[in-house]
């Protein structure tokens, strides 16, 4: 069994659900409430991993975190390192890469929030960041965790994207999905049988468990509950 | 000085009518302006636009010494800081929060606990919303927006959202609780029963604008226009012609009738062509021929048109020459077997007929 590249996928998958909850709440919000009429650029910007080709998204990322460009050159200065072929390189790529699956969700739920509520809260003195947290926030948790969960269950099969960005180093940039690629390519049929259905059982788990606590998130409203 | 909010704004809506309205509100204890006028009238506008939600496109709100809007210099105070205490017609209570935590929500300090005693609220402190009645969610609404101690109350027609009986029973309470609560209101309404019931003064909105504004009993008793009659209710508004005038009555002509009536208070602005407003309920019915002497200026021979019932009253509709609607309790109608097609007269004294100017 390949339980490196398992491990590295799952801390990959958890690092990057993590960085999508800090950074797609703000940005959900912005294409949620902010008035500006080109925010349709923006939003079409975020959903493009849906539609691209990861080869052609991950080109793009080596290409931009390369050795010589801006982003390269800064993050080696900061820290002296290389982002292609690391596994802060394939976080960045996997960041971008499910992107729309934790945004998405987020916007959808706070779209739902009755505008009411959110003017409620400002009349009754709140600001609005704090009533983003405590107003908005609390109403959204479903669509937040399901957000959440999407990432973590697309990043943890992600194939193409990791394998322009991060190649194949075991340990380092290994990860799942391509260990199956390459126990199936050195027909050692068996490993890849075994992974694969690790891969499946964690898969199915995972969105089981979303189903389960949507359900359970929803039972404090007491319409749905009794 | 007393302090009073003054506002005098213009905001159009994409597709909308332009809204213009301008008013003052004293802001002593426990005084209620209702704002009343037909749906679409653009009441909800001028509330938003008070308490911060809504930017109009022209004008000022004033309150106290604050400038809370004015268009010359681009000032927008945020609702967050004008300390209104707003409640939407469904109350918009939070429905992930208990009724405490609901009326904690904007209290700058502890839990005012004798707040939710004072509601009524203490045995249902630890349920949520949705386990709450119509009446209880307004309750909760009200509480809500006291325990964050605001100057000024802002209620979107607070009723609407309750069935008839039980709407009937709160707006009692809710007078009392706006009368012991201190703090001044301005309350929405189509009703003119809330209306009557509520407010202490009243501004009328039709069509966008403000078309007057007074102490209730004055506005409802005496409309400017005849779209203001028609607003408040007046059941009949002919246009009529003025005859003669002298010694503070004028005597118009509507159709083939001729009525006596007290002249407008100011008779420099009526000219010849005017409405007259009369309620149904100060139109008499006789018999005809009944010939009893009575100190009213007006009978009028007439025939009725129709007869519809009206809870413990039916409604009469007369026809003088032109339609003039009575109103009659039961009994009445029973007794002098009032039936359709039958000959009366119908009897209105002077003072009970509004002119106004068309």
């Amino acid at each position: 069994m390949e339980w490196q590249a398992i491990w590295l996928s799952l801390r990959l998958s958890f690092w990057t659900t993590l960085i999508l909850l800090a950074l797609g709440l703000p940005a959900a919000h912005w294409l949620t409430y902010s008035p500006r009429r080109w925010k349709f650029l923006a939003e079409a910007l975020v959903a493009l991993p849906l539609v691209l080709p990861p080869t052609v998204l991950g080109f793009y990322i080596l290409v931009a975190i390369g050795p010589h460009s801006p982003a390269g050159r800064l993050y080696a200065t900061l820290t002296g390192g290389m982002l292609p072929f690391s596994f802060q390189g394939l976080l960045v790529a996997s960041v971008i890469y499910s992107l729309p699956f934790a945004v998405q969700p987020f916007a959808a739920s706070f779209a739902a929030v009755d505008r009411r509520l959110i003017e409620a809260s400002w009349c009754l003195g709140i600001s609005r960041p704090a009533t983003f947290f405590r107003v908005i926030v609390p109403l959204s948790i479903p669509g937040i965790v399901t957000g959440m969960i999407l990432s973590f269950a697309h990043t943890l099969g992600e194939f193409g994207v990791v394998l322009m960005v991060g190649g194949n180093l075991p340990g380092v940039t290994r990860t799942v999905s391509i260990a199956i690629y390459d126990d199936a390519q050195a027909l050692d049929y068996t490993a890849a049988w075994h992974t694969s259905l690790l891969l499946l059982g964690i898969s199915f788990a995972v969105l089981a468990a979303t189903y389960g606590l949507r359900r359970k998130a929803w039972a404090v409203w007491p319409a749905y509950g009794q | 000085m007393a302090s009073e909010l003054n506002v005098d704004i213009r905001k159009r809506h994409a597709g909308g009518p332009q809204i213009a309205a301008a008013l003052r509100v004293p802001l002593g204890a426990h005084f209620v302006m209702v704002l009343f006028g037909p749906s679409g009238a653009g009441k909800t506008t001028v509330l938003r636009a008070i308490a911060g939600l809504d930017r109009p496109d022209a004008g000022i709100i004033r309150c106290g010494d604050e400038i809370w809007y004015d268009a010359t210099t681009g000032v927008h105070m945020p609702p967050q800081k004008r300390r209104v205490g707003y409640l939407s017609q469904d109350y918009a209570l939070f429905p992930h929060l208990t009724v405490r935590r609901n009326v904690a929500y904007g209290a700058p300090a502890a839990m005012p606990g004798d707040l939710l005693a004072r509601f009524g609220l203490a045995n249902l402190a630890d349920r949520y919303p949705g386990q709450l009645s119509g009446g209880q969610l307004q309750r909760v609404a009200l509480a809500r927006a006291l325990a964050a101690e605001p100057r000024l109350l802002l209620l979107d027609e607070p009723l609407s959202a309750l069935d008839a009986p039980l709407r009937l029973r709160l707006r009692t309470d809710l007078r009392q609780l706006l009368e012991s609560v201190e703090v001044p209101a301005i309350l929405v309404t189509h009703d003119r029963t809330e209306a009557l019931a509520l407010g202490d003064s009243i501004a009328i909105m039709i069509g966008g604008r403000l078309r007057q504004a007074g102490p209730v009993e004055s506005v409802f008793d005496s409309p400017a226009d005849a779209d203001v009659a028609e607003a408040v209710g007046v059941e009949t508004i002919s246009p009529a012609r003025v005859i003669s005038r002298s010694a503070g009555l004028m005597t118009v002509e509507i159709g083939p009738a001729r009525l006596v009536a007290v002249d407008a208070d100011d008779p420099g602005e009526l000219r010849d062509q005017v409405f007259a407003c009369i309620r149904a309920e100060s139109v008499m019915i006789e018999r005809a021929g009944s010939a009893n002497l009575t100190s009213a200026r007006n009978h009028l021979p007439a025939r009725i048109a129709l007869v519809v019932a009206e809870g413990p009253l039916e409604r009469v509709v007369l026809d003088c020459g032109f339609k003039l609607t009575a109103m009659v309790t039961r009994q009445s109608a029973d007794e002098m077997r009032l039936r359709e097609g039958d000959q009366v007269v119908a009897v209105v004294k002077a003072t009970a007929i509004r002119i106004v100017r068309r």
